[in-house]
């Protein structure tokens, strides 16, 4: 099994000789070399090739150590993405945060989006972003749930084993290529049935992310049904329990925690979704009028669609408010994500481990 | 997977076999074979029953009577096809995809293999407890009151008020009723609202039963129940068996010789390879086997 | 023998009538439903004539007809005419769906019918409340049919006698869409053959728990054929679209030609090895982009691809399995793998467009001042990184404690163990994890677009190979052709779409084809040999 010592920096005096020269010669060297990187990003050279000589010496004298000490600081750079990400992403929105104040999560009026006279409101996209993903959570969440209901309860055992690889070959198509169908497809459909004022509409472009996460949502839910054990739902059916019944009361709750986990990754998905809705929406950073009219010409861009569009024709004060867009998808996403641990450790704890 | 199949009523007749690929065990079989006689009705009766997982044939030509209102113990070396059979008492084995079942099982003079047999009901007669407790992850009330209410006997809730039919009281009643049937009320009938997963083992396991109980069952099934209990909880289960078996028919099976000796009223034994090789009252199998390989399993030499 | 008397029968019999009705109607409203959905999809117009009547009055007269024979099972039911056995209400599932659909219907008809003007949620709370009464108080068989019936009465009325028909409109918000009658009417025919199909389903067996099993795995298998017959069309149409421009101008042909030929010194003479020549010519995926080419083709963005996605291996591999060996076999519960694990997975979650902004502000800038491909490589390696960690963990606490005991009791070191005994045994499913990121990042366009996205129809591809140089001064080793922008399938297609699919819609849907191929082609590499290796490690 694994030892504590490795996790903890503390004690440092209870490493061995190897490793505190190693991981002192290292860290300092890579320090240094993400520190020349930030600052002067042509000399990151230098620090670079210091590190690289201490290891190469480490793995001559203290292989073990070297390979641990190495280790830790790759463990320790998904920490360091993570900070590096908040931390330019927050920085670069401090500009338009300074212009436009706590109106730029606020600001509702005539104009909401002018770059050209410095008005920067993140209402309509954060509205149209919030519209789409309840579409497309209407489309994914009730579908998903009965696909994996149906691939790990009902399905015949042959089925289960076509569907289940395919479900998840498809989780892997490309948004792009959901964008250009949606592009192509649905967009010019509903503009000939539906007589839509302008091509694009946020519904088409909910449904169209709806069905990208699906195949997700009923991969990973499928996973957690598939989880519960046969012993508890046996012991439903040997009670005379329907196996309708025994879904229902035994094994949906169980499988609670991976089904709502399921369900907020497609959420997470469906709000940080960016080319479909980018192809298929009109960029109209205006509110919908009313609030709900999601067929309408107004109020056509997301969080992301927003980014994707501008970014080349951005700079200054314009690029920082797309960076705060970023901002928002972000915190949003980070949150849900840190949510749905605190879930699933809640639901960990109350099954006692056991079962 | 319901194979109906010939209800000829059991003949006083040894189970005849041709085709099998151990051909000298079976003929070994059929001259050990033990008639049983027994006063009273049959709660069970199974004739030539055969099971089979995918090509591996687990049961062979099972023919046997299990009385009413009375603890009948399964013995036998470990993939003998103890669970199997027992499996095929309730139709559990329709739940595993590999498995195919032939030959007439009766329940009342009924069979339960024929086609239109509501497993709901089949069910709720034969009840069942495993050999590792298995609670659902719900309060102990809730566990207990499951049966019940699935089956439309409770009903409690919002809507059950709102239509003017709360059974809240007469669920009260049941729960304490089958806590104490299963023993288990002194401890924790001030938890009720607990998770049962927070229960020992042992608690646990006679949670499982009385969770049976409440169902009303007419036969319960027992595989192995103590299995995973000290002995302290096994003598619990033990006591709590032959007490069960003054309203109930009880089919346990078991690995503990002294446990189905002290137990059972009569007693199967199987052997390798799925044959039935006796059946008799326990203490004459115990005492008296006519068999000399149930002798050598019963007093340890093989098995 | 069982004396009994409140004991059900064991076998089940004098159901058969009503599992036939409700085999029947369920069967009708499926239908119903199916051919609704055809006609949305416009395989058959609904005012083509069917024996003297319009497709759309046929479905009304379809609802119509399913409606008064739900409300006479029911009844039949209630009356005791058949053997039923109902449960005591139709349920607080099927109570909470009628009383949305009343809703709906309340509210519609105060508004647009009865013009009740801003009251029209009164409306909408009598019928939703009448609707959620009628389901959940009777017993269970009316407490089913009832509602259901009569909402498929009601609508097949409305169809059949022409109020709602082909030549109808709605436009509930001035200024947005405008609902046609060709399109209404299969749409009420799928929703209410759905909701028919469902609460039909509940009279086999009786009305009871079998019923109610019954129309569950009805709905929830319609759902999932539904879904996957989407999905699967989905694949198929643009396979069909863009099998054609994907193969246009292939050629190839047998040749027998020259292989080699040497002096042989000793005879003087030359020998000549001749033999079979395949000659092969695949202008899509060879050609790039350029005026005079027969077909113009998308060779830079494979070439693009490849390299983003091989420099993202080569970044995010080592790293991301280093980390997982390290939190498996060297990290206790701390702090600090709690904060590990919190990052990963923030990481895994953050939206690529997030992961495109940082790498313009943190990458572009330091990284040649402009969009790259060593940018692009970057940051689908940050996107990859999370993924890798993940799978790579899952397959090393997936190898047997027993191993590394084993392992240890022979008296070899901790590293010894990890390097000869777990790594390999974690390589299948690592190797697995590795396959299927690759497959996510290949598709991804959103970071791409944002730092290493250069000409949109390139002529040529990055020479990443031979633009390697080595120098005196700082970075030593120079790659002009990795700091230089460039195409990728993705950002292609994505490029199409914005320069106008119908120009070039053969390029579009070829580019979308070879994505897909390309994509789905690791996905499906990964998963198997995923299956094989569980199923390896099971037998
Ligand atoms: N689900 C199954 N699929 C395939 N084969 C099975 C299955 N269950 C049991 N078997 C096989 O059937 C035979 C009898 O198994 P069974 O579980 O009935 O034995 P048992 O007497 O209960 O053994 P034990 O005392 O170990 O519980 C064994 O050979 C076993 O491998
Ligand atoms: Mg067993």
């Amino acid at each position: 099994m694994s030892t504590a010592d490795g996790g903890r920096f503390g004690r440092l005096q209870n490493l061995d000789e190897g490793t505190r020269r190693v991981g002192a010669g290292s860290a300092v060297t890579i320090v240094a070399t993400v520190a020349a990187f930030l600052l002067f990003p042509a000399a990151t050279i230098y620090p670079l090739l210091g590190f690289l000589a201490v290891v190469a010496y480490g793995w001559w004298r203290y292989q073990e150590a070297t390979a641990k000490v190495v280790m830790a600081l790759m463990t320790a750079s998904t920490v360091v993405i993570l900070g590096l990400i908040t931390l330019y992403l927050l920085w670069q929105s401090v500009p338009v945060l300074r212009q436009m104040g706590i109106g730029l999560l606020t600001h509702v009026g005539a104009t909401m989006w002018s770059p050209n006279d410095g008005v920067f409101s993140l209402v309509p996209m954060m509205w149209g972003t919030f519209l789409t993903t309840i579409i497309a959570m209407c489309v994914a969440g009730p579908l998903g749930i009965a696909g994996a209901l149906f691939t790990s309860e009902m399905a015949p055992r042959w089925a289960r084993e076509i569907i289940k690889p395919a479900i998840e070959v498809l989780a892997g198509i490309p948004s792009i290529v959901y964008g250009f169908l949606g592009f192509v497809i649905v967009n010019d459909y509903m503009m000939r049935e539906l007589s839509l004022p302008i091509y694009g509409s946020l519904f088409g472009a909910g449904v169209v992310i709806g069905l990208m996460a699906l195949p997700t949502i009923v991969s990973v839910a499928e996973d957690a049904l598939a989880a519960v054990p046969d012993e508890m739902k046996d012991g439903s059916v040997a009670l005379g329990a329907t196996s309708w019944q025994t879904i229902t009361a035994v094994t949906l709750p169980s499988a609670f925690s991976g089904v709502s986990a399921a369900i907020i990754l497609g959420v997470g998905r469906a709000l940080g979704e960016t080319m479909a809705v980018t192809v298929m929406l009109a960029h109209t950073q205006t509110l919908p009028d009313p609030l709900y009219d999601v067929f309408g010409p107004n109020g056509q861009e997301t969080l992301t669609s927003l980014i994707a569009s501008q970014y080349g024709i951005a700079s200054g004060d314009h690029m920082s408010a797309l960076f705060a867009a970023g901002v928002v998808l972000f915190i949003t996403v980070l949150t849900l994500s840190i949510g749905s641990q605190l879930v699933e450790a809640r639901m960990r704890e109350k099954l006692g481990g056991g079962a | 997977m319901s194979d109906s199949s010939t209800t000829e009523t059991a003949e006083d007749e040894q189970p005849t076999t041709t085709t099998t690929t151990a051909g000298e065990t079976v003929e070994e079989v059929q001259d050990e074979w033990i008639e049983y006689d027994f006063d009273g009705p049959a709660k069970f009766s199974a004739t030539d029953l055969n099971v089979w997982y995918g090509d591996d044939h687990a049961l062979h030509d099972i023919t046997i009577d299990i009385p009413e209102n009375s603890v009948t113990a399964l013995i036998g070396p470990s993939g003998c096809g103890k669970s199997t059979f027992l499996r095929c008492l309730n139709r559990m084995n329709d739940r595993i995809k590999a498995a195919r079942v032939e030959g007439s099982v009766e329940l009342d003079g009924e069979e339960i293999y024929q086609e239109g047999v509501d497993l709901v009901e089949l069910r709720k007669r034969v009840g069942q407890v495993f050999q590792s407790p298995n609670p659902f992850p719900k309060s102990i009330r809730d566990n207990i009151a499951y049966g019940p209410r699935k089956h439309g006997d409770i009903n409690t809730g919002l809507l059950a008020r709102l239509l003017g039919g709360d059974d809240r009281e007469r669920e009260e009643e049941l729960v304490e009723r089958c806590l104490r049937g299963a023993a288990l009320w002194e401890e924790v009938s001030d938890r009720l609202d607990d998770n049962a997963l927070g229960l020992s083992g042992g608690q646990q396991q006679r949670l499982c039963i009385a969770r049976a109980l409440a169902v009303d069952p007419e036969v319960i099934l027992m595989d192995e129940p103590a299995s995973a209990l000290d002995p302290i909880a096994t003598s619990k289960i033990e006591d709590l068996v032959e007490d069960l078996a003054e309203e109930y028919t009880v089919v346990i099976v078991t690995h503990n010789m002294q446990q189905a000796a002290r137990i059972s009223d009569q007693t199967a034994v199987f052997l390798t390879g799925g044959h039935l090789v006796e059946y008799g009252d326990t203490d004459q199998i115990f005492e008296n086997p006519q068999s000399q390989r149930v002798e050598d399993y019963i007093t340890g030499k093989f098995g | 023998m069982n004396t009994d008397a409140s004991r059900n029968d064991l076998v089940k019999r004098g159901n058969s009538t009503l599992g036939v009705a409700a085999v029947l109607l369920a069967a009708g409203a499926l239908l119903g439903a199916l051919l609704g959905a055809l006609a949305l999809f416009e395989a058959f117009a609904v005012t083509d004539a069917v024996a003297g009547l319009s497709i759309a009055r046929w479905f009304g007269v379809l609802l119509a007809g399913l409606g008064v024979a739900l409300l006479g099972v029911g009844a039949t039911s209630r009356a005791g005419l058949v053997r039923s056995e109902p449960d005591r209400t139709a349920g607080p599932v099927a109570g909470v769906a009628f009383s949305l659909v009343g809703l709906v219907i309340g509210g519609l008809l105060a508004s647009q019918t009865l013009g009740f003007g801003t009251l029209w949620p009164i409306g909408a709370l009598i019928v939703g409340a009448v609707a959620l009464l009628l389901t959940v108080y009777p017993r269970g068989d009316l407490g089913a049919t009832l509602p259901s019936g009569l909402l498929s009465l009601f609508t097949g009325i409305v169809v059949a006698t022409g109020v709602i028909a082909p030549g109808w409109s709605w436009s509930p918000i001035p200024g947005s869409f405008t609902l046609p009658g060709d399109i209404a009417v299969p749409l009420l025919a799928i929703v209410v053959g759905f909701l028919v199909a469902w609460m039909a389903a509940r009279a086999y067996g009786g009305f009871g728990t079998q019923g109610k099993q019954a129309s569950a795995y009805l709905l929830v298998s319609a759902s999932a054929a539904g879904m996957l017959a989407l999905l699967v069309v989905l694949v198929s149409y643009i396979v069909v679209r863009g099998w054609a421009p994907m193969t246009e101008g292939v050629k190839w042909g047998l040749f027998w030609a020259n292989w080699t030929y040497f002096y042989v010194p000793p005879i003087h003479r030359y020998v000549v090895i001749d033999g079979p020549v395949l000659w092969f010519h695949w202008p899509f995926v060879m050609n790039g982009h350029a005026l005079l080419n027969d077909v113009n083709g998308i060779m830079p963005a494979i070439v693009g691809t490849v390299w983003l996605v091989l420099g993202a291996i080569v970044f995010a591999v080592p790293l991301g399995v280093g980390a997982a060996v390290f939190l498996t076999e060297y990290a206790g519960q701390s702090r600090f793998t709690q904060l590990v694990e919190v990052s990963t997975n923030g990481l895994w979650s953050t939206p690529s467009i997030v992961y495109g902004l940082f790498g313009w502000a943190f990458l572009v800038p330091r990284l040649g001042n402009g969009f790259s491909i060593l940018s692009g490589q970057l940051v689908l390696g940050f996107m990859l990184l999370p993924l890798v960690i993940i799978t790579s963990r899952e397959a090393l606490t997936s190898v047997p404690n027993a191993y590394r005991d084993a392992s240890a009791a022979l008296g070899v070191g901790k590293w010894e163990t990890i390097k000869s005994v777990v790594l390999p045994a974690a390589m299948p499913g690592v190797t697995t994890g590795i396959i299927l990121g690759i497959g996510r990042i290949a598709g991804e366009t959103a970071p791409i677009l944002l730092v290493a996205a250069g000409s949109p129809f390139p002529s040529d591809a990055p020479n990443v190979l031979t633009s390697f140089q080595l120098s005196a001064t700082p970075p030593f080793v120079t790659n002009d052709a990795l700091l230089q922008a460039t195409s990728a399938l993705p950002y292609q297609l994505y490029a199409v779409i914005t320069a106008g699919v119908n120009k070039n819609a053969g390029l579009a849907w070829g580019t979308a084809l070879v994505l897909l191929l390309v994509v789905l082609s690791f996905y499906a590499i990964g998963i198997a040999s995923r299956i094989y290796f569980r199923k390896r490690l099971e037998a």
